[in-house]
């Protein structure tokens, strides 16, 4: 099996700064799409799902895993709640280990960054491992428009770029993808024969055509996991080796960092290192867990801390907890929206209950719809290793997007209605009587049809003789107190 | 202002209310250690893709041998080790390697990972680039979990330091593990007595 050498993909023809449109994600609409091959939906729920079964297994062999959840979400509240603190000793002491420190306080500066060292030191070979923070900034269209060949390297990454699409999952870029679809991208991308879609040999062509990325390369530029204040270092964990490679051979590393990463020091990190990979796909510990406080004799260290929003959400009294985030993606791989829906339907760089929280306080227009992409089960919440209040905080979110009237006039509606009738037991039972009777009375497509986007895809309850209020006469005697069922 | 000034003013701000930093060391789990760790280390080295074989010390030559029988350029960042040169002028030179051999300062039970130094690895690039990985490890060095692995290696001290479990795998093509993505396609464990 041998991969010929191609040129890569153009990538300059991708309109630089995508994220400036504000269009409102319509969910629901892009999850109808998703749900119109019930193949393709039916094989990703089980995919993702097998990740949540495997986490579990995982879980379940460290008895102190909730001592551990416990901890975490302690250390990450305590050093949010001094984070101004822990960056600047992070910059004293990574700047005395020899690395460049930047500030970016947002997407565009944090690329103009990038790129101007990048531009100083005239390299145009630029291979980057996983960072959502790059995808979150728009880095690869910034820089293929300014002449950088930018290759995404960790395997996931490189097929949604090869594909020009955008990861669905922020541990598992191509989850949406079959096989086939992998084979058919390499066929056309890599020189592999067509039909061939068995994962071995998809996976030995993508190791030649990137190992020769990562020997010709001029920079790397790599994710951080976490960020060590007390000591200045940062940690890389990945398990295919591909930031390591980048990183080990490049004359120039840049690490690009949300401030959001740090945390004290080592004794914290045992803490994150042996929640991180059990959570994310049930591995004890991830392959590789890079730590790197300087750069090695010759090369040069360029480490970008990056704001974009952060600081913004730190100031939210209702959200700031959800920068506790590892991005672990246990949220998403639990949810029963996201499993059934993709992540491309969130038109976020985060999908699934992370990002529904996170997206609002970015451009609350743009991510109305997403706190609603929930069942509000709270599976997100229990699964989740730094304990974030997902459920909790969508359902805030709903609030806020429907008090500013962004929730959409059906929905505005419904709930006003719903609500009149909630305080108002008269209309209730009313009410009560008319859905009783319609559901007995009315043939099921009917029903179901009256019944909105509920009755589309479900059947609609039998229903029961009496009400409960009636029902509560009879056997207890007198009427409910009112109130009193809380 | 500049930007650094900007980010810190907006997060002094921004900043909730003081949470005191909790004590992350072990004790505070209340875990139980396991009774033999190098029973546990050799387990989960197994679960991590990893081969473990066990020797003397005296006896490594033909421990690697056995290992690795055939391999054609062979880097050694041992000392021990002389005729396996790891003198390079430059990272990629160990593009070709087919075997890669270095000695761990330690072993993790909980997880089967080896903590890998740059005094260690002599080139921070030849564990990453070379096909095969053969990790030497004292048994006395295996130590219970992460939290003790941090508290005894002093990651700062050195520039560099990576924990590798298995050799280098991935799952991202419809969730089929494949083991050897871009580091190493196999990683043998010599688990030594002192």
């Amino acid at each position: 099996m041998t991969a010929p050498s191609r040129a890569l993909p153009v990538l300059e023809h991708i309109t630089d700064a995508p994220r400036r449109d504000h269009t409102p994600i319509d969910h629901a609409s892009a999850a109808k799409t998703f749900n119109e091959n019930p193949d393709r939906v039916g094989w990703h729920d089980a995919a993702v799902w097998f990740v949540r079964e495997k986490r579990d297994a995982a879980v379940a062999a460290v008895p102190e895993w909730e001592a551990l959840r416990e901890l975490a979400s302690s250390i990450k509240e305590h050093t949010l709640s001094r984070l101004d603190e822990y960056l600047v000793e992070f910059e004293r002491n990574a700047v005395a280990n020899g690395a460049h420190v930047h500030w970016a306080r947002d997407a565009e500066e944090h690329n103009r960054i990038v790129h101007e060292i990048l531009v100083a030191r005239g390299a145009v070979r630029l291979v980057k491992s996983k960072s959502m923070l790059t995808e979150e900034c728009g880095l690869n269209p910034y820089l293929g428009a300014r002449g950088i060949e930018v290759v995404d390297t960790d395997l996931g990454e490189r097929i949604v770029q090869l594909r020009e699409e955008h990861p669905s999952h922020i541990v598992m870029p191509a989850i949406h993808l079959t096989k086939e679809e992998i084979g058919e991208t390499f066929a056309t991308h890599l020189g592999t024969e067509a039909g061939n879609s068995d994962p071995l040999v998809l996976v030995g062509a993508a190791r030649l055509h990137l190992r020769e990325r990562f020997l010709r390369a001029e920079a790397a530029l790599t994710g951080v996991n976490f960020a060590l204040a007390e000591t200045g270092g940062i940690v890389v964990c990945t398990n295919e080796g591909n930031a390591d490679l980048g990183a080990a051979l490049a004359p120039i590393h840049i690490a690009s960092v949300g401030i959001e990463k740090m945390i004290p020091g080592a004794a914290e990190l045992a803490v994150f290192v042996r929640l991180l990979g059990r959570s994310g796909t049930g591995q004890r510990v991830t392959v590789y867990t890079s730590h790197v406080h300087r750069p090695r004799a010759g090369q040069e260290l360029h480490i970008v801390l990056v704001d974009n929003g952060r600081s913004a959400q730190l100031g939210r009294a209702d959200f700031w907890r959800s920068l506790k985030c590892i991005r672990c993606g246990a949220c998403m791989n639990t949810c029963p929206v996201y499993r059934r829906s993709g992540g491309h339907s969130y038109g976020s760089t985060v999908p699934g209950p992370i990002g529904s929280v996170l997206t609002p306080g970015i451009d609350l227009v743009k991510y109305a719809a997403l706190p609603f992409a929930s069942t509000l089960c709270g599976s997100c919440t229990a699964v989740c290793p730094v304990k974030i209040d997902l459920d909790a905080q969508l359902y805030r979110w709903r609030q806020i997007v429907t008090e500013k009237g962004y929730a959409g006039r059906a929905k505005s509606v419904a709930a006003h209605a719903g609500a009149k009738a909630l305080v108002h037991p008269r209309i209730m039972s009313v009410l009560g009587s008319v859905v009783r009777a319609a559901l007995r009375i009315l043939p099921s497509p009917v029903a179901r049809m009256l019944a909105g986007a509920w009755g589309k895809t479900r059947d609609l309850p039998i229903a029961p003789k009496e009400s409960f209020a009636s029902w509560y006469r009879a056997n207890r005697g007198g009427a409910p107190t009112k109130g009193a069922p809380r | 202002m500049t930007s650094r000034d900007a980010i810190l003013a907006a997060v002094q701000a921004a900043r909730p209310a003081a949470v005191a930093r909790p004590d992350a060391r072990r004790p505070v789990l209340g875990a139980q250690v396991a009774p033999d760790v190098a029973k546990e280390f050799m387990e989960a080295a197994l679960v991590a893709g990893a081969r473990v074989t066990e020797g003397r010390r005296s006896d490594l030559r033909a421990l690697i041998a056995d290992a690795y029988p055939e391999m054609g350029r062979r880097v050694s960042a041992m000392e021990a080790l002389d005729p396996l040169d790891v003198s390079a002028p430059t990272p990629h030179s160990f593009a070709d390697a087919d075997l890669f051999v270095c000695e761990a300062v330690l072993g993790v039970a909980e997880n089967g990972a080896v903590w890998l130094p740059d005094s260690r690895l002599r080139h921070r690039s030849a564990v990453f680039l070379a096909t095969n990985v053969l990790v030497v490890l004292d048994r006395a060095r295996i130590v219970e979990d992460m939290h003790a692995a941090y508290a005894q290696a002093d990651i700062a001290h050195e520039g560099y330091g990576v924990f590798v479990a298995g050799p280098s795998k991935t799952a991202d093509i419809e969730q089929s593990l494949v083991i050897g993505a871009h580091g190493a396609k196999s990683l043998t464990i010599v688990l030594v007595e002192s």
